[in-house]
């Protein structure tokens, strides 16, 4: 009898995972005192060792299997239950956090890295197994996705205790009394799910669309309207939830566990709440799959299948259902009912009735239209460190990060392509402005010819971020009408700012200037991580690591508007 | 001396177990089987008792990568030694593209079904489409497939808390079996009650795409399709195509968790349905030995207590269904043959 039955046995012997937890791990007990001392000097240092891409690693007993995870934002709240889960099964866990369409890109490329898949939607993998590489897919919690209104705002529109469409909304965005932030629909599931929505209650359709519903000049004008009601976007729902807390906005759209969690946040800053809103005619329902990528490590499946049983355990359940997530099948017990509040507008006991998810091709038709033609344009301002120290390898990579978003055939790859409005803008810069380069429009010649300039470009000089910045938001706030675009600032560095403007005279400029625009930062070689986290908790935006993965960290970047 | 000799003694009689040991390791030398399976018969695969029996009469272990029962057919079978489709269909698919294969035996049956929540029951039995014989429950094809065709709302049902038209979630009737076999249902059912021959198909195929064009994005596994109609409630999946067998199997496996929906949860048996089949399909020398290990006895009789899948031995009776699964009807009887392939293959192709 192999291992494998041998464990399937066991496991079934202790399908209720909390009473015979210390029976099933006798026999770990040693393995993890063993481990304890390593553990307690590790997390004396390090804690959870987290590195700024949002990776964490949770130990479970040194000589442990370890499972690498790829999932969604939205679950990093539910990290303490990975941690916990880690100690109770001796497995080390490692996760990774990243949008959906990019879970199913690595799954379409095999998932070489990792063992276990979490999206927020079964559809992610579906769409991107094409290998036949994931199986025992089970859905951990579900949570359907909504707005948040600011209470008095819901109660002034009248949306509260009744129905609501996203007609409805429209009707608010058009009478200028609303607007929301949202994740991008090409990026992450909440946005695309709240957009697929859109378009059903647009097209007043029950039944799945078709290629030609898309084609329709109306729903054209209205989804483009109803996305001109977005003041601000991101890659990631949780970093969403975020902006949103560290800003002063009217809305959002998310998933209702996500609500609750931001609610939590502003009750106890003494800030208004948000009220709920389940638009009736665009609902749907994220299901938080929990799959392993098979890659013919049968250890690795016997420790997948352990941390799932724990994950499914009714004591972990509960844990997940005190973050605001509805479990599987169970639904929320009445002793957790509290933390669905029903002053939040949250209501558990509706039939959530979601709209059905369109066909792949109609979906991915659906996506590359709000990407290129739907979604209000963006406006990016791209501040590049053609310093004396980004000579040689730096340059090169900055180079090909720009390749992977300027040229239109691999943008396409990543649902990055440029829409019809958008406006870029190059600074380069070393301790001054070199010059500011804008593509006279977004043509696919327009954009190759923004990257040749960048790609002849030499490096050379000290570095002063500031000015760069600057001269970044002067360009925004003085040419453009901010109410038709979608703006950031992304700002590449590899040193430290030490000439020209200090942070006091740049934050003073940015006040002044009085537009919120994020500054989003690529930190890259000895870049001064403190001077960008500066900037970015300014202009509410947030600090990728490019140091192991500027590619990465470009794409990742362009995702958020 | 004399402990030189225990020494020697004890050192030979080491070597000979060690020899003993290797011959029998040797002749219980497990041969590892890789293959496709269909989603639903996963739970088979992964039970112990089965494996056991596997092991120890037939020295063979199953190894799996899912995949839908007509995917599976085109899917790249490098390394493989089997396929277990849930469908003749895809035997025949098979055949007309790889020829013969080296083996293929029925292994079990199970009915395809309707499942899904009291209060949809309930709305279905007050219009006549839903009735109950013997506490089991059966659909009139007819009129459901009229009701869907017509894009009657949920709301003109009596339902207003369901969004969206009267519909049957399936899985892709182009890469899943239970899908396909329910839309050789609907084809049948749209043909007058009568089986789609070839020359049928050109009528009856703009009715299906109506059909299925509706439901937008499809699951392509059985097993998938049935989790999320158990996870995501009433509003997401207020009707779902499967097979019998997924509810049986269910509630033996969780008997807590079936014991708190049972009352919501219900099966519904069309009228006429349909037999999904499932037969295995030996690739490789080596994978004709899982024929005769699946029809060993104990296995059929653990496909059908743990499982849900019908065997030819076992008389049902409602009192005797595995897991306590209410609603159970001990005989299907009502049942229409499939389109043959060529038929279904029309079929497909018009879907796709």
């Amino acid at each position: 009898m192999s291992l494998y039955y041998r464990f399937l046995i066991l496991k079934r012997k202790c399908r209720n995972y909390s009473p015979c937890r210390l029976a099933c791990n006798v026999r770990r007990l040693f393995v993890l005192l063993m481990a304890a001392a390593a553990c307690l000097a590790l997390a004396a240092c390090s804690g959870e060792a987290e590195n700024s891409a949002g990776d964490s690693r949770f130990e479970g007993s040194a000589g442990g299997e370890t499972l690498r995870i790829v999932s969604g934002s939205e679950n990093q709240e539910l990290e303490h239950i990975l941690e916990d889960c880690a100690r109770e099964t001796g497995v080390n866990i490692e996760i990774t956090y990243l949008g959906s369409v990019d879970i199913m890109r690595t799954l379409e490329q095999g998932a070489g890295g990792y063992d276990v898949v979490w999206p927020a939607s079964s559809l992610w993998i579906s769409l991107g197994d094409t290998d036949h590489l994931v199986k025992h897919a089970q859905s951990v919690s579900t949570t359907p996705v909504v707005f948040g209104i600011r209470e008095s705002l819901a109660q002034e529109l009248g949306f509260v205790g009744r129905e609501v469409s996203v007609k409805d909304i429209l009707s608010a965005i058009q009478e200028g009394k609303m607007s929301f932030c949202m994740t991008s629909a090409t990026q992450s599931n909440s946005g695309a799910s709240a957009y697929i929505g859109f378009l059903y209650a647009l097209m007043g359709k029950q039944q799945a669309m078709t290629a030609e519903d898309l084609q329709d000049e109306g729903l054209k004008a209205e989804i483009t309207e109803l996305l001109s009601g977005i003041d601000r976007s991101s890659g990631s729902s949780d970093w969403l939830k975020e902006m949103f807390l560290n800003g002063d906005y009217d809305a959002m759209v998310n998933y209702e566990c996500l609500i609750i969690s931001a609610n939590r946040e502003l009750e106890e800053a003494g800030r208004e709440t948000l009220y709920t809103v389940y638009p009736y005619d665009g609902l749907s329902l994220a299901d938080s799959p929990f799959a392993y990528v098979d890659h013919g490590d049968e250890s690795k499946e016997e420790a997948f299948l352990e941390v799932q049983e724990y994950l499914l355990s009714n004591e972990a359940q509960n844990e997940i259902q005190r973050t605001g997530r509805r479990s599987s099948n169970l639904g929320v017990s009445e002793e957790n009912r509290d933390v669905f509040r029903e002053d939040w507008g949250i209501d558990v006991d509706r039939v959530l009735s979601p709209i059905p998810m369109p066909a792949a091709d109609v979906l991915m038709e659906a996506l590359n239209l709000y990407q290129t033609q739907f979604k209000k344009p963006s406006l990016t301002v791209y501040c590049l460190d053609y310093s004396g120290s980004m000579s040689g390898e730096g340059n090169e990579q900055l180079v090909e990060a720009m390749a992977q978003i300027l040229i239109q055939e691999n943008a396409q790859r990543n649902l990055l392509q440029a829409g019809e409005n958008e406006v870029n803008i190059v600074i380069p810069f070393d301790d001054n402005v070199v010059d500011v380069w804008t593509a006279p429009d977004s043509s696919e010649e327009s954009l190759m010819a923004l990257y040749e300039q960048i790609e002849e470009e030499a490096c050379a000089g000290g570095t002063d971020i500031y000015q760069a910045a600057a001269e970044g938001i002067r360009r925004i706030a003085s040419d453009y009408d901010l109410s038709q675009y979608t703006p950031a600032v992304i700002l590449l560095t590899d040193g430290m700012s030490n000439s020209g403007m200090d942070y006091e005279e740049f934050k003073e400029f940015y006040l002044d200037s009085g537009v919120d625009v994020p500054v989003f930062s690529i930190m890259f070689g000895d870049a001064e991580e403190e001077q960008l986290e500066e900037l970015a908790d300014l202009s509410n935006a947030r600090v990728f690591d490019g140091r192991e993965d500027l590619i990465g960290a470009f794409r990742s970047v362009k995702g958020y508007n | 001396m004399k402990s030189k000799l225990a020494g020697l003694i004890l050192l030979v009689a080491v070597i000979a177990a060690a020899g003993i040991y290797y011959l029998i390791r040797s002749e219980n030398q497990i041969t590892v089987l890789d293959g496709y399976l269909g989603g639903e018969k996963i739970g088979l695969y992964e039970d112990e008792e089965v494996a056991e029996i596997l092991a120890d009469r037939y020295h063979i272990q199953f190894e799996y990568s899912r995949a839908g029962s007509l995917d599976m057919v085109t899917a790249d079978q490098t390394g493989r030694d089997y396929l277990f489709p849930s469908s003749q269909t895809a035997l025949e698919y098979y055949e007309d593209e790889h020829g013969r294969p080296l083996a293929s035996e029925i292994v079990f049956n199970t009915p395809i079904v309707i499942y899904s929540h009291r209060l949809v029951s309930d709305a279905l039995k007050a219009q006549g489409v839903v009735t109950e014989q013997d506490g089991v429950l059966y659909a009139d094809m007819e009129k459901l497939t009229q009701l869907i065709l017509d894009g009657t709302a949920w709301a003109d049902m009596g339902l207003p808390e369901l969004y969206g038209s009267v519909s049957v979630d399936t899985t892709d009737p182009t890469k899943s079996n239970s899908g396909n076999m329910f839309a050789a249902l609907l084809a049948n059912v749209c043909n007058g009650g009568k089986t789609v021959t070839e020359g049928d198909v050109a009528q009856i195929l703009p009715m299906l795409e109506v059909i299925f064009g509706r439901l937008g994005y499809m699951e392509t596994s059985s097993s998938d399709l049935f989790n999320q109609f158990l996870n995501m409630g009433v509003g997401a999946n207020p009707m779902i195509a499967g097979y019998e067998s997924q509810i049986i199997e269910f509630a033996v496996e969780n008997p807590e968790d079936y014991e708190r929906l049972k009352d919501d949860l219900v099966m519904i048996y069309p009228t006429p349905t349909v037999w999904s089949t499932h037969v295995y399909i030996a690739l490789t020398e080596a994978g004709e030995a899982g024929v005769q290990a699946l029809l060993d006895e104990e296995v059929q009789r653990l496909a059908w207590e743990k499982h849900g899948f019908r065997t030819s031995g076992y008389g049902i009776t409602q009192e005797t269904v595995p897991g306590g699964v209410t609603g159970v009807a001990s005989e299907v009887t009502q049942v229409i043959p499939v389109p043959d392939y060529d038929a279904m293959r029309q079929i497909i192709d018009g879907l796709s």
